[in-house]
């Protein structure tokens, strides 16, 4: 149904100089759900992800070709049109990346970094989207005494709660997550798998995985690339959309 | 077998080398030291003027090394505030922002300015000297402004190098992280990407101090004098340390002159090692500021 689609992908390529990574892929993903991206490693599923909030154009001799429209404000934009800005695009498209990124900052600084870049200055918005975030991101009652600490005194999983919370501050509509549980242990894991479960009512997921057992548990739909090429996309057996 | 010989004699050749390297320097060190120690004392530095006198610049001095110092003070303090905002910003510019064959072309051309010997750079300064003061002003002499823009032209490409190269050996998902929550270019350099490449950066300004308070030969043609007290005004005349060590060398009419610039030569390697200190200091300072900052 088209009111519920998200995100709209045509025509998809991808080039690193002259090699093709992404083969005209063409998808829809449905909003608030939660998107499976699997197979062999190295064949552009990062790529795939970083299409969504253009952070491959850093990367020089990089190519795309097709085009990408996501669903906002009530109707589909293209994402690659020049006018649309970039610093507009990553607060709607947050990005999770695969080994936790905490900048060298206390906690609270940390979450409160993405409203500093959108030029937030009420300290107390601040302090109230804070908090919301890390309550969001299940890390609120592990942090709320010790807010001023360094980030990087807290354990891994922690730490990917925290770029979780950190990415939810702005309230994206779609979360990109790149292998989010695979520099963690099973119960940290556990606990981020939980946290997306319950963002689904807010945003659309998409989460690159290794884990076939993961995507069984929580994602809705998979995609499954291999050469760049979309080889298959379905609903996950027993799920609903 | 033949491993084993090569590591120990690869092992011994290193040993050697740092051996022979502290060793010059130690000799050095102590060949000044021996030399000139007896000559520090408070009349070395303020000549026949009372000490108090001389530093709250009531009074000149004329024959101690105290306008020197203070020529030597300013002069660094003058030239590394020219020359770090500039080497700063093209630094950033050659990181982030230059690609391509301009690229390249930049690189050259500070790869050059590296290479210009000093004594051209102090040409180039008295040259403009006089070209300023025929076309704008006939007040205009080689003095301690000339003096210090030539210095900062000398240790520019030092300065765009280190805050280059410290800027670009970032690794890729420190500069990714800003960027995916929605910084801009702009954002990312100040508030990620500086605060990370600090110490690079700070080891760059700590060379160029050291580059700025021992060179000769730009001062000599841009504005040093051997007598002039200290520095009235960023446009007169000024006295400094190393050109004090070359006259009195190359002048001394009798031993207690040459020892004094042994001890000239002593005051200015302290001078140095406080300079680096400080930065040093700043250095800590400041990464550890804009890294743990709560």
């Amino acid at each position: 149904m088209e009111n519920k689609t998200k995100i709209r992908i045509d025509g998809l390529s991808f080039f690193y100089n002259d090699y093709r990574v992404l083969n005209n892929i063409t998808v829809s993903f449905p909003k608030n759900t939660i998107t499976a991206i699997v197979g062999p490693s190295g064949k552009g599923k990062t790529t795939f992800l970083m299409i969504l909030n253009r952070l491959w154009e850093s990367i020089p001799k990089a190519r795309m070709e097709g085009s990408v429209k996501i669903r906002f404000d009530g109707g589909f934009h293209k994402i690659y049109d020049p006018s649309y800005p970039l610093s507009r695009l990553r607060r709607l498209v947050g990005m999770v990346f695969q080994v936790p990124n905490p900048l060298p900052m206390s906690i609270y600084k940390n979450v409160a970094f993405p409203l500093k870049l959108a030029g937030l200055k009420d300290k107390n918005l601040i302090s109230e989207k804070v908090e919301t975030a890390l309550k969001s991101a299940f890390l609120w009652e592990e942090v709320k005494d010790r807010l001023r600490d360094n980030a990087f005194g807290l354990s891994g999983g922690q730490q990917q709660r925290l770029c979780i919370a950190r990415v939810l501050t702005l309230e994206p509509q779609i979360l990109l997550l790149d292998e989010p549980t695979s520099s963690l242990d099973a119960s940290a894991g556990a606990v981020i798998e939980e946290l997306m479960t319950n963002l689904k009512d807010r945003c659309t997921l998409l989460m690159v995985s290794h884990y076939l057992d993961q995507v069984k548990r929580i994602a809705d739909t998979v995609l499954e690339l291999s050469d760049g090429k979309l080889i298959d996309y379905q609903i996950v057996s027993g799920k609903k959309l | 077998m033949m491993g084993r010989v090569l590591q120990k004699v690869g092992t011994g050749f290193s040993w050697i080398c740092a051996i022979l390297l502290l060793g010059t320097v130690f000799c050095m060190v102590g060949y000044l030291v021996i030399n000139g120690l007896s000559t520090i004392n408070i009349t070395l530095i303020f000549g026949e003027t009372d000490p108090m006198d001389a530093l709250l610049f009531r009074k000149q001095v004329f024959d101690g090394l105290f306008p020197a110092i203070i020529g030597t003070f300013a002069l660094v303090a003058l030239s590394v505030s020219f020359a770090v905002p500039i080497g700063l910003a093209a630094g950033i510019y050659m990181a982030e922002y230059c690609r391509g064959t301009l690229k390249k072309v930049f690189s050259l051309f500070f790869d050059v300015l590296a290479g210009i010997p000093s004594i051209v750079v102090g040409l180039f300064g008295f040259s403009v000297a006089i070209f300023l003061h025929k076309y704008f002003s006939s007040k205009i002499y080689p003095c301690l402004f000339i003096s210090a823009l030539s210095l900062a032209f000398l240790v520019l490409p030092y300065l765009i190098r280190t805050t280059q190269i410290s800027l670009e050996n970032l690794p890729e998902g420190i500069r990714r992280t800003a960027p995916a929550l929605g910084a801009t270019k702009l954002q990312n350099i100040f508030y990620v990407m500086i605060p990370r490449s600090l110490s690079g950066i700070a080891s760059g300004v700590i060379l160029s101090i050291g580059r700025c308070a021992e060179d000769t030969a730009v001062i000599m043609l841009t504005g040093v004098v051997a007598t002039s007290g200290v520095p009235k005004s960023v446009f007169s005349n000024y006295e400094a340390l190393p050109f004090y060590i070359y006259y009195i060398s190359s002048q001394y009419s009798d031993k207690q002159e040459l020892l004094s610039g042994y001890g000239a030569a002593i005051i200015l390697l302290v001078i140095c090692g406080l300079l680096f200190m400080a930065a040093f200091f700043v250095k800590h300072r400041l990464t550890h500021h804009a890294l743990y900052r709560p």
